[in-house]
């Protein structure tokens, strides 16, 4: 196993974001870097902090203890406070004489023209639309996405010095041709959203509306009252958007018809089960087969489906069931069922298009049949998440950063993952619960547009952070192991093993609370949550600024840092704090250290649990205490001036 | 490997008493091993003696801290060379082969013994060593089903417990085994207790003639 092993989390993210660093430095309470980490890979946080579709839980390794790590949340929590208080970048002017066009201004192509204004290139975003943003600006109803965060996260993107140009569609106002002549790349990200209308009688009737026209009139402010009985048809995101708007519009019986059943709908459970407290039906295993009514629909027939499994299929096949036909009345019907691009403006030209109007990319690289055109999003793949659609515009301003640079190809290098908890391991870790997201009551969210989630306090966000497992950051041996394999002895979740020349300590299953390195004779281990070095270095800082501001008469003390991020350190005069990520990461070394410089004592401020974080470590930590103030008496210094307070805990 | 212990603080701050620059030299082998003298004990003797000094408002020491593979491989002893001539001792922290070996190649350096030297052991647990070989030089363990009552009976007996045995402990030490009730399990264990009858004879000891020599390649290297 490599002992660079990618967390699950992270590996499952198409973009990569090192989740295991925000949501670490959030459990210390250091939300400044976690926004840092996230912006490195991520230029919509705020967004995705509300509608990611978050993989990387499905992937977090303290679901098979609990419940996987609230992601989501934790990256909204950072972006919010940082967003009061961040900064816009100050843009010091491209760096490259190349110019670069990006049409449409969806998350891929904001993302693509936000790395390329990084890399250098002075970039202009075309836009059909009068507002920026693409499907985030009109597509999702402000319940779940204020256009305030969307605006928020497209002006950070935009003071790296991108032009935008609104109003200016493609094919109408100009052609790719025109945009080769003034440009030396085109990336195309038109998006993906022309509604799919099914095959049945009656589907021209008034009353007939696609779902993203009615959320486009929504966004733009209008209040449409469809009437009282609205049925929306499909089962993704934009289903349950349209319909749990009509119930804060007034309509008071909503169904979602959905052919499938709840488990293969694409909208999250967590959607559907607020849509239901909001009042909205679901009908599963039903498919229109006809839209009712005389010149206005009136009503839908429908019909129920039987679900046939199929080997090696995952979502199986579909079956009418004969006579299972039944009405559902409907003063208006929202069709959600599918969408696909919209490039009638482009056909002419000889870009090779797809099925249904999808533009044909070589690889992911997004490299078209046309020198200097390339394109990604929806508008290739199309309708997907809105990380993929980041994911598209990453990987579009590498390719065109290569192409105008005539760099080689980027090379995918698969990363080696964190594999899952043994069963043995699972049953060690402490549990620990998930936190629950504070949201609106349902008579406030039905009334209005209000957000519906309101985000994480600060002391329950850093709570929810230290859920993490930290997986893949543990112990790793070095080359100058002698052999003693006292690791595989001291070890609280029997992790470590004897290998043929020295220990070895698989990065899979370690837990990172630190015992070994601490008892390793030849210093031969070291733990990646807080690397000896860094260890080290907080100490000398510690006991450096002690020695310049009290040098007469200071007392070091070591204090827990996840108790700690959720509150502000008491500041004491002549006291100086070393945080730690597991009191037993404290060693005898640690503790004498202090006494070398002078200091009048040293504390260790412990909470009043056995195994807080980890196994046995209150164990470990009444052992060192006792070696240092052994070795303390032998050295003539009072043993009492080394002491453990018990500190109140929740 | 080779069992040593720390010697008592005081005796090695007495030793210390008049150095102002000392070089503690850690052993990685045994020394690390038996968790007694490796990389880690050094920097915490280190920082033991610097606090130590700071309590008697003594003039600073410098203390320099240096981990070698093997204290008795004169091969890495000699890379000792130039960083040990920048101090006044050299406090060893390996076993006394260890410390003959650096008097042995970095004369006219004085050299301290900082650990006792006490056995060739095992790991027994977590922190415990247990002696296992006295080194007689004439092994009798095929005769006694591999458990040595040389190391491991107090009296060294060959010929089966003496009267002080009790409930398969020793009469020096409740906590001490008895060395000859495990060698009586250990051959019922392989159906040879017959065996026992037979007399061990009395030991050889000029094969432990001091101070002992072994040439790898015999009579090669004798002429």
């Amino acid at each position: 196993m490599s002992i660079s092993a990618m967390p699950p989390c992270q590996a499952a993210c198409p973009i990569h974001t090192d989740v295991r660093g925000y949501v670490s430095a959030i459990a210390r309470g250091d939300i400044q870097s976690a926004i840092k980490i996230i912006r490195q890979v991520n230029p919509f946080p705020s967004v995705c902090g509300r509608i990611c579709t978050r993989v990387c839980e499905s992937a977090c390794r303290r679901g098979q203890v609990d419940e996987p790590v609230a992601i989501g949340a934790l990256k909204r929590f950072a972006a919010d406070e940082a967003r009061s208080a961040e900064k816009k970048v100050r843009f010091s002017g491209p760096y490259y004489n190349e110019k670069i066009a990006v049409v449409g201004s969806g998350p891929s192509g904001l993302t693509a023209a936000h790395d390329l204004a990084l890399l250098g290139y002075k970039v202009t975003v075309f836009e059909a639309q009068h507002e920026l943003g693409g499907m985030l600006s009109r597509g999702i109803p402000e319940y779940r996405l204020p256009k305030s965060v969307v605006k928020d996260d497209i002006d950070y993107i935009l003071s790296m010095g991108i032009e935008a140009k609104t109003g200016a569609v493609l094919g109408r106002d100009f052609s790719v041709d025109d945009l080769l002549k003034d440009y030396q790349a085109v990336f195309l990200a038109l998006g993906s959203e022309r509604s799919l209308y099914p095959k049945c009688k009656g589907v021209e009737l008034p009353g007939i509306i696609t779902a993203v026209e009615f959320l486009k009139q929504i966004s733009q402010g209008q209040r449409p009252y469809l009437g009282e009985n609205i049925v929306v048809i499909g089962g993704g995101h934009t289903a349950i958007d349209a319909a749990r708007t009509c119930i804060r519009l007034g309509s008071k019986n909503v169904t979602i018809v959905y052919r499938r059943t709840m488990k293969e709908m694409p909208a999250g459970k967590e959607e559907v089960e607020q849509a239901e407290s909001e009042g909205v039906k679901f009908e599963f295993l039903t498919a229109p087969i006809e839209f009712l009514g005389r010149g206005r629909v009136e009503g839908v027939r429908c019909v129920k489906m039987q679900l046939d499994e199929i080997k090696g299929s995952k979502r199986g096949s579909l079956v009418r069931i004969e006579g299972s036909e039944f009405d559902i009345k409907a003063d208006a019907v929202i069709l959600a069922i599918g969408y696909e691009p919209r490039t009638d403006a482009i056909r002419d030209i000889e870009l090779i298009s797809g099925k249904s109007g999808k533009i044909v990319v070589k690889d992911e690289s997004g490299l078209t049949n046309i020198k200097g055109v390339f394109a990604g999003g929806d508008v290739v793949s199309g309708p997907m998440s809105v990380v993929q659609a980041i994911a598209w515009g990453k990987r579009a301003a590498d390719s065109i950063h290569r192409y105008l640079r005539n760099l080689p190809p980027k090379e995918i290098e698969e990363p080696v993952v964190v594999r899952p908890l043994d069963e043995r391991i699972v049953t060690l870790v402490v549990k620990a619960v998930r936190q629950k997201m504070p949201a609106l009551s349902v008579e406030e969210r039905i009334r209005s547009f209000e957000e519906v989630n309101l985000g994480f306090a600060r002391e329950q966000a850093v709570r929810e952070a230290q859920r993490c497992l930290n997986c893949g950051s543990g112990a790793v041996v070095s080359e100058d192991c002698v052999a003693c394999f006292n690791c595989v002895l001291v070890c609280p979740y029997g992790v470590p093993v004897a290998g043929e020349e020295r220990a070895k300590i698989d990065i899979s299953q370690c837990q990172a609370c630190g015992i070994c390195a601490a008892e390793c004779p030849a210093s031969a281990i070291d733990v990646k949550l807080e690397s000896r070095e860094e260890s080290r270095r907080k100490l000398k800082e510690a006991l450096d600024n002690a020695m310049r501001e009290a040098p007469e008469k200071f007392a070091i003390e070591f204090y827990c840092q996840y108790h700690e991020a959720g509150r502000s350190r008491e500041e004491k005069a002549g006291t100086y704090g070393v945080g730690k990520p597991c009191m037993a990461r404290i060693d005898v070394y640690q503790l004498l250290k202090p006494f070398e410089s002078g200091s009048t004592g040293v504390q260790i401020n412990k909470c009043e649990h056995h195994d807080c974080r980890f196994m046995g470590c209150e164990d470990w930590i009444l052992k060192h205490v006792e070696r240092a103030k052994k070795i303390l008496r032998d050295i003539g210094i009072d043993d009492e001036k080394l002491k453990i307070v018990r500190e109140e805990c929740e | 490997m080779v069992v040593a212990e720390i010697k008592p603080f005081v005796e090695i701050k007495e030793m210390l008493k008049n150095f102002k620059k000392v070089l503690i030299v850690g052993c990685g082998t045994c020394m690390a091993v038996c968790l007694s003298g490796g990389k880690k004990q050094v920097e915490l003797l280190a920082t033991a003696l610097r606090a130590a000094k700071r309590t008697e408002d003594d003039d600073e020491i410098l203390i320099g801290e240096r981990t070698v593979g093997r204290q008795c491989e004169p091969r890495f002893v000699e890379q000792l060379k130039d960083e040990a001539s920048q101090y006044e001792a050299i406090l060893s922290m390996g076993c006394g082969a260890g410390v003959q070996e650096i008097v042995e190649r970095l004369r006219p350096m004085l050299v301290l013994p900082a650990m006792n030297t006490k056995f060739i052991g095992a790991s027994d647990s977590e922190g415990v060593f247990a002696e296992m070989c006295a080194a007689c030089g004439d092994c009798i363990l095929s005769l006694t089903g591999g458990i040595c009552p040389l190391a491991r009976c107090p009296k060294g007996l060959l010929n089966g417990p003496c009267g002080g045995t009790k409930n398969g402990r020793c009469e020096v030490s409740s906590d001490i085994p008895c060395a000859w009730v495990m060698i009586y399990e250990r051959m019922k264990e392989l159906g040879k207790l017959d065996d026992l009858k037979k007399a061990v004879k009395a030991k050889d000891w000029s094969k432990t003639q001091r101070p002992g020599v072994y040439k790898a390649h015999g009579e090669e290297q004798a002429k």
